[in-house]
């Protein structure tokens, strides 16, 4: 073997040399790699998991239910059957102004003199709008049926949509109820589509309200005892706690 | 295996769709209405009034436009970092994409096409971001003929 042979050789042994110990070197970097893909993946799934946590936590009705927990539903009334004085509202679930009152103007009642047993509430359907709001009073209801109707009431404002947009299906109503904890979904199926005796309900609804004066959503009368309901002007809390007042003196 | 540079136009192309998506679902809800559903119907309202559409306050789409644009980062990235970047970016989107549908079907029971259109998009990042990944990490740069001990240079500008 000549000199040049010898050190050709050499020089091919010293580069398959070299090559190999970076292919290693790539393969144990590669592994690596593979090994914080994996991290990755898992930091991801961890990700996903604090993500629905957190969508869970964050839905409007466990705000509902700290706001009437505690409070007695009986029927259409929020609050102490026997309570002395009895706020009435009459409002239209579809109606965003409604929605708006029971979330800045209500609250104060509802946790003041309802939940002391000074007064309670009582929300009737006044349905102005349009069909999606006697499909929305039948639910509501039916809801009252097992003493769910606020539950019902607040479910439904959180959800509310753009009035008369047909968003009110038997799907959407489903999922309010379930949302309002209607203990007997059958029984609240079976009760909505009693339709008679709400439409009922509903005439006699606008009759009041024709009587009061009242034209728009969301109105407000007060009644003492068994005594006549009398119309009052609300625009903030203070109203409704100013008109408390002054029937109970 | 396609190569890596068109996996990244592929990868690009994806998150440039969902952003705009994305987008216009975050602008209809700061306007104060909603997206609209192209085949009408009051899906995407019912979807978008849900107490499911916001996350601590903040519209998910929100989310949806800042890991879009995290993957269009990632997208421009060669290396491992943009590879890894990716695969993370992706498979939290698809899971959290996944929770959604899964809510507007069983949960809200309304469908909201636009959301769902996020959805597809997100899992076909994710299945690029993995196809990248599996092809791609760590993988030895192609080496030059002429200079076998050394590293290739780095790819072209696209």
């Amino acid at each position: 073997m000549s000199k040049n042979e010898r050190q050709k050789e050499q020089r091919e042994l010293k580069e398959a040399r070299l090559r190999a110990d970076a292919e290693e070197h790539a393969k144990e970097r590669r592994s690596n790699l593979f090994k914080m893909a994996g991290g990755a993946i898992l930091v991801a799934i961890i990700v996903i998991g604090v993500l629905i946590v957190v969508s869970q936590s964050g839905s409007d009705t466990k705000k509902q239910d700290a706001k009437l927990a505690g409070i007695p539903q009986n029927g259409l009334v929020l609050g102490k059957p026997g309570a002395p004085i009895t706020v009435v509202e009459f409002g239209d679930l579809q109606c965003p102004f409604c929605k708006q009152f029971s979330e800045t103007v209500t609250p104060a009642v509802i946790d003041g003199p309802v939940r002391k047993g000074k007064a309670n509430m009582e929300f009737q359907n006044f349905v102005i709008i349009g069909p999606d709001s006697v499909a929305a009073a039948y639910a509501a209801y039916a809801a009252a049926e097992q003493n769910r109707y606020w539950d019902f009431i607040e479910a439904f404002y959180a959800e509310q949509g753009t009035e008369n947009t047909g968003y009110v299906t038997d799907g959407f109503l489903t999922k309010i109820a379930n949302d309002a904890g209607v203990p007997d979904m059958a029984k609240w199926e079976k009760d909505r589509k009693d339709t008679s005796r709400w439409d009922k309900q509903i005439k006699k609804t606008q009759t009041q309200a024709a009587a009061l004066g009242f034209q728009g959503t969301p109105s407000f009368a007060i009644r003492k005892g068994n005594g006549a309901l009398k119309a009052i002007q609300v625009e903030k809390s203070q109203d409704l706690l100013d008109a408390i007042n002054q029937a109970g003196k | 295996m396609p190569s890596e540079r068109t996996l990244r136009i592929a990868s690009a192309i994806v998150a440039v769709l969902g952003m705009a998506v994305a987008t216009y679902i975050t602008i209809a809800d700061a306007g104060g209405g909603s997206p609209v559903c192209v085949a009408g119907g009051g899906g995407c309202e019912t979807v978008a009034k849900s107490s499911y559409s916001h996350l601590a306050g903040i519209n998910v789409a929100v989310f949806g436009v800042l890991g879009y644009i995290g993957l269009l980062g990632a997208a421009a990235v060669k290396d491992d970092r943009g590879r890894l970047a990716a695969l993370l970016l992706s498979v939290i989107g698809f899971g959290f994409s996944a929770y959604l549908t899964y809510l507007e079907l069983f949960v809200i029971d309304a469908i909201c096409q636009w959301c769902i259109g996020s959805a597809i998009l997100m899992t076909i990042s994710m299945l690029i971001a993995i196809t990248r990944a599996a092809g791609y990490l760590g993988a030895l740069p192609p080496a030059s003929p002429d200079m076998p001990d050394r590293q290739a240079p780095p790819e072209s500008l696209d």
